[in-house]
């Protein structure tokens, strides 16, 4: 049988073990019991017996003589009927018996013969060895330790099964806090991702026994951290080093003077160029740390998007507006990536809308940004797609690399902010962008 | 006016030194920033540009060196790398403008002549776009060649948006430009002056257009 849980196995076995023992140990408790009953029972015969012997005597005339006290009397007396003796020589022969008709007690060798058990002591009085027998009756047994041991199941058995089960409870407690160190550890290796690199699981108050799976986890976690930093490395290098020949070639078909084709390759360049400054802005936002207490002006970011794209939104026969309040929204985040990702989203909805229609920035106080347009709208089918690389949805013909929402979407995960898509009532897309307000910064920062 | 370009890639800086001479400059070229400083020590340059990317030594080192010794070179950066981080870096460093490879060398030569100019021969010119001519010394303005009167309040206005032709104008900056740090504001009176001069300009047929951004300014370009 296999469990999921670490912990439902070890209960399930620790279960088995408590029923196992709950049967076992009264049993064994109870034989040692009786054994011990039996063992005190022998040895006060043992005594009895002793105490006989010291009364037996050899007169003057070599005649043997058993002088018992009134006690001893009494205790053998046919009246009480619990305890016999015998006196016997080596041949058997019976010299003494508490019985009337003289007889021995017990059959020769045996400690025990039916209901009556007894002991058996040798002393020698004089020049004569003699074998003193004590017996007790079984049917008249001492009602104390009788009673301890037939009533001991209902008694004290059954104390065992609560503290078996009690035991249990405490060990599932032990085991759940055993196993938090490894919940928490769990919970921080779900933040892991692409962009989260830099955690490492706690080694704090983890068990030694899994201590060494956490640090090679982490291991392998620095190596891992190490291929994703060349990669992003690499990158960044690779637009870097595209560049500069691109520049070489813009300036020699700008050198060469106009030419057949010479507008269309610069256009060509200026799109490459694009493509190329939109792959090192995602390299910089995947190694960029944001500061978490870094506060920007929401209405200065917008107002200085609305301000910088108005030019382009007019050049295609666009009208670009901001609404909002006019007074400072401040929020958690840094201006420069803020504006980077809601020029994106703004010149999205220029670039695939109609011309003649509108685009619209809008600002909460609370922290919010819309981005409205008049466009086609993205169907829900590809909703969940349009924030991933490269994704151009159909205007394969259109200049983008499909970049542009990526970045939007990198810089506004770095911000621990939301991004929704939705339909406008009236025709269009509406994206809304909740980041987390802040308060005012201070005048001396 | 001779020029220092710093540039290590043999063809742009060969190029470069081929553009910047057909627009009418004497240019220098040089690969390392070891030699720019040379260079720069023997000859009095008008305006150096410089490739941030040099095989010996980052070029901002060689800017910030110029700059501790208070030279006020006007220097033109080009940067590869022109992230978000960067253009602060080289504008701090004391550069007075910058380049993103790749641009265009019309953008090139247009912000060398700007730097050049400056500070003093910019007021002095008269402003154009479309068939709108402005004479910022007379304060005069012609459309089509002929001069037309505006009340000083409207000739404000169309003063700070012909000097940002093409760029957006907040709302705010024309408030100050029109009634300074003193004058009192009424809630809508830019839109007044910038409607009355819309009016206006529409009335003398001058090709150009005032786009209101709504909620944030305005911005004039040539009607097309």
């Amino acid at each position: 049988m296999r469990f999921r849980s670490l912990l439902s196995r070890i209960v399930l076995l620790h279960i088995v073990a408590v029923a196992i023992a709950a049967v076992f140990l009264p049993l064994v408790l109870f034989w040692l019991l009786t054994s011990e009953i039996d063992h005190l029972h022998r040895e006060s015969m043992q005594e009895q017996a002793d105490a006989l012997g010291d009364r037996l005597v050899q007169a003057a005339d070599g005649t043997l003589q058993l002088n018992l006290t009134q006690s001893q009397r009494d205790l053998y007396s046919a009246a009480y009927g619990r305890y016999t003796y015998d006196v016997r020589d080596p041949e058997g022969q019976v010299l003494f018996s508490s019985r009337a008709d003289g007889r021995a007690i017990l059959p020769a060798g045996a400690s025990s013969s039916g209901s009556i058990s007894g002991a058996r002591v040798t002393r020698t009085v004089g020049d004569r060895v003699l074998r003193i027998e004590v017996a007790e009756d079984l049917a008249h047994r001492d009602v104390i330790t009788d009673d301890i041991a037939a009533n001991f199941f209902r008694r004290v058995g059954w104390i065992t099964i609560p503290i078996l089960l009690v035991l249990l409870a405490i060990d599932i407690m032990i085991f759940r806090r055993a196993l938090a160190p490894l919940l928490r550890a769990s919970e921080e290796a779900s933040r892991i991702g692409p962009a989260r690199t830099d955690i490492r699981l706690p080694g704090d108050g983890m068990p030694a026994e899994i201590r060494p799976l956490v640090l090679a986890v982490n291991q392998a976690l620095d190596r891992l951290e190490d291929g994703f930093r060349m990669q992003r490395q690499f990158t960044a290098d690779a637009a870097h080093q595209l560049r500069t020949p691109l520049a070489v070639l813009r300036t020699r078909i700008e050198t060469t003077g106009p030419s057949a084709g010479s507008a269309e390759l610069l256009d060509d360049i200026a799109r490459m160029s694009r493509i190329v400054h939109q792959l090192l802005e995602i390299a910089e936002l995947d190694t960029l740390a944001l500061d978490p207490e870094e506060i920007a002006d929401l209405q200065a970011v917008c107002a200085e998007v609305v301000a910088a794209i108005a030019p382009f939104a007019l050049a295609h026969g666009k009208d670009i507006a901001l609404k909002g309040p006019d007074t400072p929204v401040y929020i958690y985040g840094n201006a420069g990536m803020l504006e980077r990702a809601i020029f994106n989203l703004a010149e999205n909805a220029i670039k695939y809308t109609a011309p003649r229609t509108s685009v619209e920035v809008e600002i909460g106080s609370g922290g919010a940004v819309w981005v409205r347009d008049r466009g086609p709208g993205i169907r829900p089918s590809e909703r969940g797609f349009i924030f991933q690389r490269f994704w151009r949805g159909d205007n394969r013909d259109t200049e983008g690399a499909g970049l542009g929402l990526s970045i939007v979407r990198a810089v506004i995960e770095d911000h621990g902010a939301s991004i929704m898509v939705g339909d406008l009532a009236a025709g269009g897309t509406e994206f809304s962008l909740r980041f987390r307000p802040a308060p005012a910064p201070s005048a001396a920062a | 006016m001779r020029l220092l370009i710093v540039e290590d890639n043999v063809e742009l800086s060969k190029l470069l030194s081929q553009g910047l001479g057909r627009a009418g400059y004497e240019v220098d070229a040089v690969s390392s920033a070891a030699d720019a400083r040379d260079a720069l020590s023997g000859i009095r340059y008008a305006a150096m540009i410089l490739d941030l990317g040099l095989p010996d030594e980052d070029g901002l080192a060689v800017l910030t060196a110029l700059r501790r010794g208070s030279d006020p070179l006007p220097v033109i950066v080009l940067t590869a790398r022109g992230g978000l981080q960067d253009r602060v870096g080289g504008l701090r460093s004391g550069a007075d403008d910058y380049l993103v490879k790749p641009f265009a060398l019309e953008e090139l030569v247009a912000r060398l002549e700007a730097i050049l100019r400056r500070p003093g021969q910019l007021l002095g010119r008269s402003l154009e776009l479309g068939n709108l001519v402005y004479d910022t010394e007379s304060r005069q303005t012609f459309v089509a060649g002929t001069p037309r009167t505006f009340s000083a309040r409207e000739l404000s206005v169309l003063e700070i948006l012909l000097r940002r032709q093409g760029r957006v104008v907040p709302k705010k900056a024309v408030e100050d430009h029109i009634f300074g740090l003193t004058g009192e504001v009424g809630s809508n009176a830019v839109e007044v002056y910038v409607s009355r001069l819309r009016k206006q300009l529409s009335e003398y047929g001058a090709t150009v257009v005032i786009h209101t951004i709504r909620g944030v300014g305005y911005m004039m370009a040539a009607e097309k």
